[in-house]
């Protein structure tokens, strides 16, 4: 593996809490060394069962993405913890995933097309594009021009080191668009240099990229 | 859901609650029983409204967006242009708040403009506008270019209204915004608007259809005068005020009347939705129970909604306005007026619905309670700027209502896109339920005291002045938004 050294082990920490709660997660993420984040909108079920016959079990939640260097993001999950109390019920979940490289927000740990040797290997990729609102068409039509079949846009808002403006005591979190691409491993690297070549992620505030391991994927048309 | 939606009635409704009780027991004592009334009503309300929001969410909502896909994706703009229209004008005419409205016009103007003609004339520009405003957004044309050509029609037409029409016209409005058709127009605008591929104008989009539509009804009640020439008002309203002292009776009276307005005014809708699940949706039994059980809810909160609100505050919002008017001093009724202002408009149903479709379209870029500070400052200052010109005598709706308007306008040129959809629709839907009882009664109170005052003309007009100056309030947080949103340390 001399694609991470060691000081470059990266984690995506994804933390899913009740509607209204992720920008506290994001302040309190500054806090621990964490530079900015990402919150999407999802929705959540709770098991009561007289709730979903009435038709009303559904609950508003807030998915929290946070990138970071495994230390710092394990301890800012340590801290997120110690506020949050994820582990009594109905305070949400957190989990961290490995992540294999990320450019923007300070980092430049490109990707490498990788040839697959033996059975271990990793197939897929799953690309990971948070950019401002309404650029999201741009890095769809360069992930296609690399050889990228299709893409998902999930709209969401977020804030990076640029962009923590305030209104009264409220912080202004910027819309945002993440846009997931899964890809063959082999032509990862070509996607993601394509992808920072046209939006320029390097460059600060022009959004981030972040790429996980997959192992199994269904569903894409070679 | 339902402890998020309580704890969001529950602090909609208290600060109201609470400037009540404060005014109680210091400079307007109630009688016992309008009190207790009060507090039931009160009561009411935070159930009503709790059950309504859940009910908006799973059954109004989803039936409205579901509808703007599939009419969007037929692909034919006739047919768009078409089926629009019928359902602009069926929602509108079936909405209960116009028809009071046209039952007061009809006796203002002794009978020269009937209740049906009315009705008729206003749904038919709603209809008008929400197939213009749907296909507006089809065929991309700008909101604030359509805003522009439609509020400089409104003004060419203002000219030749008289002052009375003019207040008229600018509280249908109001009235065809009510607290159904609000959510609907709302998610039929989100449904077309989320087929777009760009992100960023498919969420400009999601909003401008409430004041589209409000936009046809004052049109059509200005050609209307025009046309029948009747610009005189004659007659006078009399108001209902109960003698009664019992505290539960004029609940009890109001139940099944209001239980009737809501089920006609959701009929067009489930009848909509039942055509078009026949012909398009085609959704599967737990889908379609979810969303029957929505209308059933939508149903139920509406009508414990309504009941507290007209049983329990009307008449304490004119008691209000008089004691306070019989108090002398001016600007006391002002002061009053804006901290009702301010706490009203927290409590109207259509505008949870709107703040909560905001954070929904935007992810939560735009937190609700920025949207409620600046509705709140915006309807205070338009109440209080209503009791300046009952008090002050040369003082009319139009010198309040064209610089407001041309200011609106004005920013629309230069504010985001989203906010002047934003602002436009929150016009609409800070003018429902709460403001047409509570703040009327209040302002009708007020003007019953002070001898120049007419309680007809200042009555009028006063939702007309909530539905503008909410327009300017969200497009300067409009402005505060896009300054602050600017990226530091990058060129």
């Amino acid at each position: 593996m001399t694609y991470c050294d060691d000081i470059n082990h990266l984690e995506l920490v994804f933390v899913i809490v009740n509607f209204g709660t992720g920008s506290k997660i994001i302040k309190q993420a500054r806090k621990s060394g964490i530079k900015g984040g990402t919150i999407f909108l999802g929705k959540g079920t709770s098991e009561n069962h007289i709730l979903e016959l009435l038709g009303i079990s559904d609950i508003r939640k807030e998915v929290v993405l946070l990138v970071g260097d495994r230390e710092t993001a394990y301890n800012a999950l340590e801290d997120l913890n110690d506020k949050f109390n994820f582990h009594k019920p109905n305070h949400g979940i957190a989990f961290t995933i490995p992540v294999d490289s990320l450019i923007g927000s300070g980092y430049n740990i490109t990707f490498e097309n990788r040839n697959i040797e033996g059975g271990e290997e990793i197939m897929y990729n799953a690309i990971f594009v948070v950019v401002d609102r309404g650029l999201a068409e741009d890095v769809v039509d360069a992930a296609k021009s690399a050889g990228a079949k299709g893409a998902t846009i999930i709209n969401a808002r977020g804030s990076g080191i640029h962009e923590t403006q305030k209104l009264f005591a409220m912080e202004i979190e910027p819309e945002k668009e993440i846009v997931l691409i899964l890809t063959d491993s082999s032509i990862t690297g070509d996607v993601t240099k394509a992808i920072n070549e046209k939006m320029e992620l390097s460059k600060p505030g022009h959004g981030i990229m972040f790429v996980l391991d997959v192992n199994k994927t269904y569903g894409i048309r070679e | 859901m339902i402890r998020e939606k309580f704890k969001e009635a529950l602090s909609a409704v208290l600060p109201i609650t609470l400037i009540v009780i404060v005014l109680n027991f210091t400079i307007t004592p109630l009688d016992s029983h309008y009190f207790l009334r009060f507090l039931i009503g009160a009561a009411a309300i935070i159930i009503g409204l709790t059950i309504f929001l859940f009910g908006v969410e799973i059954g109004i909502t989803p039936i409205g967006s579901l509808m703007g896909k599939s009419l969007a994706r037929s692909n034919k703009f006739w047919f768009v242009a078409i089926a629009t229209l019928i359902l602009g004008f069926l929602i509108s005419v079936a909405e209960p708040d116009l028809h009071i409205l046209a039952g007061q016009v009809e006796t203002v103007t002794s009978g020269a403009i009937g209740k049906f003609g009315i009705v008729t004339v206003v749904s038919v520009g709603v209809g008008l506008m929400i197939s213009a405003g749907l296909l507006r957004i089809l065929f991309n044309i700008p909101l604030h270019k359509f805003l522009t050509v439609s509020y400089f029609i409104i003004l060419g037409l203002g000219i030749f209204t008289s002052p009375e029409f003019l207040a008229i016209a600018f509280d249908s409005s109001g009235a065809t915004t009510g607290a159904l058709t609000v959510p609907f127009m709302l998610a039929l605008a989100l449904g077309v608007s989320s087929m777009k591929k760009d992100g960023q104008d498919s969420e400009n989009d999601s909003f401008g259809l409430v004041g589209i539509a409000s936009a046809g009804a004052i049109m059509a009640v200005m050609v209307m005068s025009i046309l029948s020439k009747s610009d005189r008002v004659t007659g006078s309203l009399e108001q209902e005020m109960s003698t009664s002292t019992s505290i539960i009776a004029p609940f009890v009276r109001q139940i099944p009347k209001i239980a009737f307005e809501i089920i006609i005014a959701l009929s067009p809708i489930i009848v909509l939705f039942f055509v078009f699940q026949f012909i398009s949706f085609r959704l599967t039994k737990k889908q379609l129970r979810k969303i029957v059980m929505g209308i059933i809810y939508t149903f139920l909160g509406l009508t414990i909604f309504l009941t507290g609100v007209n049983a329990g505050f009307m008449e304490v919002g004119a008691l209000v306005g008089y004691k306070v008017a019989a108090l002398g001093k001016p600007w006391l009724v002002i002061l009053v007026g804006f901290i009702l202002g301010l706490v009203t408009i927290l409590a109207e149903p259509a505008v949870h619905v709107l703040t909560n479709q905001i954070e929904d379209v935007t992810s939560g870029y735009i937190k609700r309670t920025a949207v409620f500070l600046f509705l709140s400052i915006g309807v205070g200052t338009a109440v209080a700027l209503s009791m300046i010109r009952i008090i002050v005598p040369g003082l009319q709706l139009w010198h309040c209502l064209l610089p407001g308007y041309i200011a609106a306008i004005a920013m629309a040129q230069f504010a985001p896109t989203l906010f002047v959809g934003i602002a436009f629709d929150s016009g609409g839907v800070a003018s429902g339920p709460m403001t047409a009882t509570f703040i009327l009664a209040f302002a009708q109170g007020a003007a019953e005291f002070i001898p120049h005052a007419d309680v007809l003309v200042d009555g009028f007009g006063v939702i007309a002045m909530v539905a503008m100056t909410p327009l300017i309030a969200l497009q300067i947080l409009g402005f505060i938004f896009s300054s602050k949103s600017h990226k530091e340390g990058i060129a």
